[in-house]
């Protein structure tokens, strides 16, 4: 998750001097590229087993498509703070080893962060909390561009999707009654996101390109930046923490399936719409369902970046992040004007503008050579589309001068392929995209 | 009474500046160096302004820009976590953070122009980076492109 925003038709918007009827319907803003569910061959047959990092047994085959949705988000969130252009699924989560579970609905998609992280306010379940190594309470904080921020302790819960489970897993207790405030490390001065009003969505699960959270710099008190924290009487500070100590994206640790997965949404209409059922596939290559099929795999850099090209000027900070609710690229011109002190900083063209982009990364197969494809999206006018019912929008767009985020409009229309790092796919090594 | 007199500037001393950065002296980048706690600093003349430029052993960098006048116009920053952004744009950030959190149209963002400020922060965990700037103390023939 980079921005989250936006805003609702519930939000008492002026009629915009722009009418629906100018806003030219065009086929979704990307060519669907089309999973290649069957006839992957030996591509697919040859993947199986590098998918599991073994090579000897091979699991039995189990149910790996999760759904997903597009939609207000949980019943309990009041109509004027759902956001738009966030995908939901539900997630089981258990005591670990017992069938002591819960099933949380609406926790937010994000493949731009790593870890489950789920809301104190809905957590039933008692579940075991960790200790740093200083013997107090480990706690966890992860910070968004936005200058917001989510805090609380690490607890370990299996996690279970679809038919897949991740065993005895790391994750935030986000906002946990009681425990002890986050640090100015973690703040920033920033605003704590941890209810359900200002999160918008019960819990976050990143399922982004990396294992961990924070990763081998969290390992060591010479590059730890502060991601976690040992919370004693006397408050909290940055401590390092394992990498088996850290949040970890569950889809690696599940027993198959685990080199990747597939953020599927079909492609929507311009004006968008009212909600869209998806499906978040576990594995790539390792079963029927999730051939790479023509997607072209890029690989992003050790931060999990891309290059996107965009009029002859290279972004080599870009990234595709579902958690992100728009496009969010550039800044205002003539052609993409800002929407003014209703949406400040969104853009809200005449009529809906499309545009072409190059995203570019090297071969994750280890042959060097950069892969290039041309990204093709579009942007109508952000009040238009508040005006609408509409929860999904393939073309809602703001400003971001530094690089391309290409958020979860850019999901719509095309399966995204995310390969996670070190895991082992047909298309190579991870971190990588492929679409 | 008099002992309230007498505590009370005390107070002020102890608790006052330690708080620093855009639109402050260039002193006040000091106060950003013992919050940041660089393994490394490095100042550098750039003609019509002056670098300060201190890296982390995470990797974080930030940069703050000077002008001849002695103003920090402008700072960057870059790294796998966000950088205390209170401290760094000092009484700027409350029309940052305002910006930011307005709720008319249920939003957050993460550019804000505010009169003479511009605020830009992006990435995500592990990659953050971004700037600020005043438009009214970039010196003669620097623009805010310098700023990065």
């Amino acid at each position: 998750m980079s921005f989250r925003a936006v805003a609702l038709r519930a939000v008492a918007f002026e009629a915009p001097a722009i009418s629906n009827a100018v806003l030219i319907a065009r086929a979704a803003g990307v060519a669907a590229l089309g999973l290649a569910l069957a006839g992957c061959g030996s591509t697919t047959a040859s993947s199986s087993n590098l998918g599991t990092g073994t090579s000897t047994t091979t699991p039995a085959p189990v149910n790996n498509v999760q759904p997903i949705i597009v939609d207000s988000g949980p019943a309990a969130l009041p109509a004027e703070d759902a956001n738009v252009d966030v995908a939901f699924t539900t997630v089981t989560i258990c005591v670990p080893g017992t069938s002591t579970c819960q099933s949380i609905d609406h926790v937010a998609v994000d493949t731009g962060s790593t870890g489950l992280r789920i809301l104190g306010s809905v957590l039933t379940l008692n579940l075991t909390r960790a200790t740093a190594s200083t013997g107090a309470p480990l706690a966890n904080c992860v910070q968004y561009a936005d200058n917001t921020f989510q805090w609380g302790p690490v607890a370990a819960a299996d996690i279970k999707l679809a038919g897949e489970v991740a065993s005895s897993v790391p994750i935030q207790i986000a906002g946990a009654p009681g425990f002890t405030a986050a640090p100015v490390a973690c703040s920033a001065g920033g605003t704590e996101v941890d209810d359900l009003v200002d999160l918008g969505a019960n819990g976050l699960l990143g399922v982004g390109l990396f294992r961990q959270d924070c990763g081998s710099a969290c390992t060591s008190a010479a590059t730890n930046p502060g991601v976690y924290f040992s919370c004693g009487p006397f408050g909290c500070t940055a401590t390092t923490a394992t990498l088996a100590q850290q949040l970890q994206n569950p889809v690696w640790m599940f027993a198959q399936d685990n080199n990747g997965l597939i953020i599927d949404l079909p492609a929507i209409a311009a004006t968008g719409q009212l909600t869209v059922s998806g499906s978040m596939i576990f594995g790539i290559g390792t079963q029927s369902n999730n051939g790479l099929g023509a997607a072209k795999a890029q690989a992003s850099d050790d931060l999990g970046n891309l290059t996107t090209t965009y009029n002859g000027t290279a972004y080599n900070q870009s990234f595709i992040d579902s958690g992100s609710n728009g496009l969010f690229f550039l800044t205002a011109t003539a052609t993409l004007p800002d929407c003014g002190s209703q949406a400040p900083g969104f853009y809200c063209p005449a009529t809906v503008v499309s545009l072409t982009a190059i995203n570019s990364g090297p071969n994750p197969s280890g042959s060097g050579a950069q892969v290039s494809q041309n990204v093709a999206f579009s942007v109508a006018n952000a009040l238009v589309l508040f005006n609408t019912p509409n929860y999904a929008f393939n073309d809602l767009a703001a400003e971001n001068p530094g690089a391309f985020d290409w958020g979860l409009p850019f999901f719509f229309g095309r399966p995204v392929f995310i390969g996670i790092e070190s895991q082992v796919s047909a298309a190579g090594v991870g971190p990588y995209w492929a679409y | 009474m008099r002992t309230a007199m007498l505590v009370l500037p005390m107070l002020f001393a102890i608790a006052a500046p330690s708080r620093a950065a855009l639109g402050d002296a260039e002193a006040s980048v000091g106060a950003d160096e013992q919050r940041f706690l660089p393994t490394e600093t490095k100042v550098s003349d750039h003609g019509p302004y002056r670098l300060h430029e201190m890296t982390r052993g995470d990797g974080s960098v930030i940069r703050e820009y000077v002008n001849g006048a002695g103003q920090v116009f402008g700072v960057s920053w870059k790294g796998p976590v966000l950088p205390d952004l209170s401290q760094l744009l000092g009484t700027h950030f409350a029309a940052f953070h305002n910006n930011a959190r307005q709720k008319a149209g249920r939003r957050r963002i993460a550019v804000v122009h505010s009169g003479d400020l511009v605020v830009e922060s992006a990435g995500r965990p592990r990659a953050f980076f971004g700037r600020a700037y005043l438009n009214s103390m970039l010196p003669a023939g620097v623009t805010e492109e310098t700023v990065q």
